[in-house]
């Protein structure tokens, strides 16, 4: 670990410089900061930001509504801290809005919108940030016959228990054709909605509550369909101290693991053209690009075709940060350039592996009739027939 | 007129997305990341269109509100922070690149196109052709490096980046649209003449005479191979004649001397890093070869380094906002000049002296110009914005080297206020008589970048 890494965020952030390189992609060919290239003030940039939130440290700005609406409006993609030449705390850019978007929740600033990913996510009747009364997942595991205990707990995550229900049960088929050893357990979210918006007050809590049902069911391994949550169980969670023993899978890595060891074979085709989405949360924030490219490559028959922005380079799908619930048509706004370049490749299928990105990509294809369809890659392999070796 | 209503008209004009009077906007633009006091903006607008342009400047006029045209805003000497408060206007949104002539080489490009667009387009498209840009990020705009009579790639060859400016559309400070170069009468944006040369009255003038909303630049042929000589100098002294040498020949597309103390090593060294291109390997072995033999005679050593910092000088545009973090501090700020030749000796001397006495790692780059008929010297200093004592450092640091530019008979180059104040001392009175008629002509209200070139 560096130095800064070390180091308080607020002893840092007078080194942004403000050169722009934030904004763009590898190449500069195009924006790619989604806040930037939609509002176009300097202020929307990560630079613009991250002076705005050293204005606040050191007395020259106060905090108000419109100053809350800056630090709000960015999804969080990370672009900025591929891009940033400054090696030395580039990787803190995003951690530095959020723990800023955390003391604007301390004085009172969080927009209205954002607060009611909170409120529905404290509620005990809910545990979750879509408003949706609280399942505890027994009647999915009367459904699919799952035990108490497990070697794996398959943890659904909001996006897939709540909106996205075929890819939760996409990929509950897909462990029991895998004949992987799983369980779910009652789950709270995993608070990645409330930490990117800087409403951290329950996460121990309720991280602490997650482990603990990880940890009752037996679990060493715990596999998870959602980039974001992913990230938060892998990633976050250690930053709120977490400590636990076991393992965090993405599905797409548990695939590709079952694949290569030969523990399961594709034996159907997929005679389709795909494109690959990279979200942000998998991508740029935990760095796994290869994996679902392998998986996808895998697919007999698949034709596969690269967006021009990809992997480290990819533009966002405008849902992460809280932009999805604060600015909702913006969100669409920005999924619809995602799939005007997934139009120029020629693919038919638009893939990800994040509902969160599903949704979002979704509705832009909606909204404007692009005609794809949006897929999980689990919902992909649903489609075929899978044969566990063993 | 209230300012609710001036944001409410600007509102009308560019629509109420990019028209601004909250606290936001204007903290960003009251600073710029050099080392200049934050002053009071008003309003920041960024308009899309030349008509929008001319609207708003039509009302600055008509309500005397001063008018400050934005780029990059990356000149680090307060340029585009206006000193008598009024509206910033940011170009960016006007980023379209026109048309690239291939045969006639130029890019016609709008006011707010960043080098990184140009870069990426041209690469894209007409790999065979390369633009003037600056060492700056790729978030500067080419119109703003040009009209600062900027320099960079391509310079040692074909002179300064004003040099290279064919045409431009500027909105004059009544609001009409006046086309100079030759697209004031001819549909190619070309050349500057054959007819008198009006494009000087916007070049270093900081937005005081009207604000650029096109620009016509050279574009050059891109050799397919690209690579670097680096030479070591002991003696500062024969650093003019090396330069004269070298320039003499057609070999270097790029020719710069830098002095960096860090690491320690390099105290007392300056080094040469000459580019060369070519078609072929074997011409650039060739070219290599020659420079290798000139570089002894002239008592220079060639130095081999490490691939990755190839990799560094080959970089395009390089990374020269690396020095904002020498001193962990997210600031740099350099007196870049103009200076003759001979000069250049006793300037790095004396910047280094400065950058000394208030405890700042000298780091300098000279920058031949046009085969050696001026050299673009700079002595950076880096601060730490988090401590005010540093910043003043680097502010004192940066008046000192103004005034030893001038008593070498060079000039300031897109100076600072305290900078230009030290310029405008030493000019003829004819000569300021002369500007001070002309923008009395153009901008009868004062309304254009007020406070800068105060003649």
């Amino acid at each position: 670990m560096s130095n800064e890494a070390e180091q308080d965020w607020k002893d840092i952030i007078h080194r942004c410089f403000r050169c722009g390189y934030c904004k763009f992609t590898y190449d500069y060919n195009d924006f790619n900061c989604p806040s930037y290239k939609k509002y176009r003030f300097e202020t929307y940039s990560t630079g613009g930001r991250l002076w705005l939130i050293y204005g606040i440290i050191n007395g020259d700005l106060q905090w108000s509504e419109n100053l809350a609406n800056v630090l709000y409006a960015c999804p969080t993609c990370g672009n900025c801290m591929e891009n940033c030449r400054f090696d030395k705390f580039n990787f803190l850019l995003v951690d530095m809005i959020e723990a800023a978007r955390a003391e604007a929740v301390k004085k009172g600033f969080c927009p209205e919108k954002q607060k009611a990913l909170l409120a529905r996510t404290k509620n005990p009747d809910m545990y979750n940030p879509y408003g949706e009364p609280n399942s505890d997942n027994e009647d999915l595991k009367k459904e699919y016959n799952l035990p108490d205990k497990a070697e794996w707990v398959y943890y659904i995550g909001c996006t897939s228990n709540y909106r996205q229900k075929n890819l939760r049960d996409a990929t509950i088929r897909f462990l029991k054709k895998a004949n992987i050893d799983f369980t779910l357990i009652d789950e709270h979210c995993c608070c990645s909605p409330i930490m990117r918006t800087g409403q951290i007050s329950p996460v121990q809590d309720f991280m602490n509550y997650n482990i603990a049902q990880i940890i009752n069911a037996g679990a060493s391994k715990v596999i998870t369909s959602c980039a974001g949550c992913y990230r938060t169980l892998k990633k976050d969670w250690l930053k709120f101290g977490a400590e636990y023993d076991f393992e965090v899978y993405h599905t797409i890595e548990l695939v590709n693991k079952l694949l290569d060891e030969e523990k399961i074979k594709i034996k159907s085709e997929y005679n389709k053209t795909i494109t690959y989405h990279d979200p942000c949360h998998l991508g740029r924030h935990m760095g796994v690009y290869d994996i679902p490219r392998d998986v996808i490559k895998r697919i007999p028959g698949v034709n596969f075709v690269e967006m021009e922005r990809n992997r480290e380079n990819a533009w966002c799908c405008g849902a992460g940060g809280g932009v999805k619930i604060g600015y909702p048509e913006w969100a669409v706004e920005i999924s619809g350039e995602r799939l005007e370049e997934a139009k120029e490749t020629g693919a038919t299928i638009l893939s990800s592996v994040c509902p969160f990105c599903r949704t979002n990509l979704s509705d832009a294809n909606d909204k404007y009739n692009m005609g794809f369809e949006v897929l999980d890659l689990i919902e992909i392999l649903d489609q075929l027939e899978i044969e566990a070796m063993e | 007129m209230s300012k609710i209503e001036v944001l409410s008209k600007l509102e009308d004009i560019v629509g109420k997305d990019f028209a601004s009077n909250n606290r936001e906007e204007l903290f960003i633009y009251s600073q710029d990341p050099g080392v200049s006091h934050p002053r009071q903006v008003d309003y920041v607008v960024m308009p899309e269109t030349v008509q929008e342009v001319q609207q708003i400047v039509r009302i600055a006029n008509e309500k005397k509100i001063p008018i400050v045209p934005m780029g990059g805003g990356l000149t680090l000497s307060g340029l585009v922070i206006p000193v008598k408060g009024g509206i910033v206007l940011d170009t960016k949104r006007m980023d379209k690149i026109i048309e690239i002539n291939e045969t006639s080489r130029y890019a016609l490009i709008e006011a707010g196109v960043t080098s990184g667009q140009l870069i990426s387009h041209l690469r894209e498209k007409y790999p065979d052709l390369q633009p003037p840009y600056p060492d700056a990020p790729p978030s500067v705009t080419l119109a703003g490096n040009a009209l600062i009579h900027g320099s960079g790639y391509l310079s040692q060859k074909y002179g300064d980046h004003a040099s290279m400016i064919n045409g431009l559309e500027v909105v004059l400070p009544n609001g009409e649209v006046c086309k100079v170069g030759s697209c004031a009468l001819s549909k190619y944006w070309f050349t500057r003449g054959p007819i008198p040369d009006l494009i000087g009255l916007f070049t270093s003038a900081f937005g005081t005479m009207g604000i650029v909303t096109k620009i016509s630049i050279k574009l050059f042929p891109k050799p397919k191979l690209r690579n670097i000589v680096i030479g070591l100098i002991k003696n500062l002294d024969t650093i003019p004649g090396l330069v004269l040498n070298l320039t003499a020949t057609d070999i270097p597309e790029d020719l710069m001397v830098a002095l960096a103390e860090k690491p320690d090593f390099m105290k007392g060294y300056a080094i040469l890093l000459l580019y060369i291109t070519g078609d072929s390997q074997d011409e650039l072995d060739s070219k290599t070869k020659i420079l290798k033999k000139m570089y002894r005679k002239n008592k220079a050593t060639f130095m081999k380094l490490p691939p990755r910092y190839y990799d560094i000088f080959l970089e395009q545009p390089q990374f020269a906002a690396k020095a904002a973090d020498f001193r962990k501090g997210g600031g740099f700020e350099y007196v870049g000049s103009f200076l003759p030749l001979e000069k250049i000796p006793a300037a790095i001397e004396k910047a280094r002296d400065i950058s000394l006495k208030y405890g700042i790692v000298p780091t300098q780059v000279s920058r031949i110009i046009g085969r050696g008929h001026n050299v673009m010297f700079a002595a950076s200093y880096s601060f730490n914005r988090a401590d005010l004592d540093d910043m003043e450092r680097a502010r004192k640091a940066l008046h000192e080297t103004n005034e030893m530019v001038l008593e070498l008979g060079g000039i300031p180059w897109k100076s600072e206020l305290a900078g230009q104040k030290l310029i405008i001392e030493k000019m003829d009175p004819n000569y300021k008589i002369l500007l001070r008629t002309i923008r009395k002509v153009l901008d009868p209200n004062g309304i254009m970048n007020p406070g800068n070139w105060e003649v």
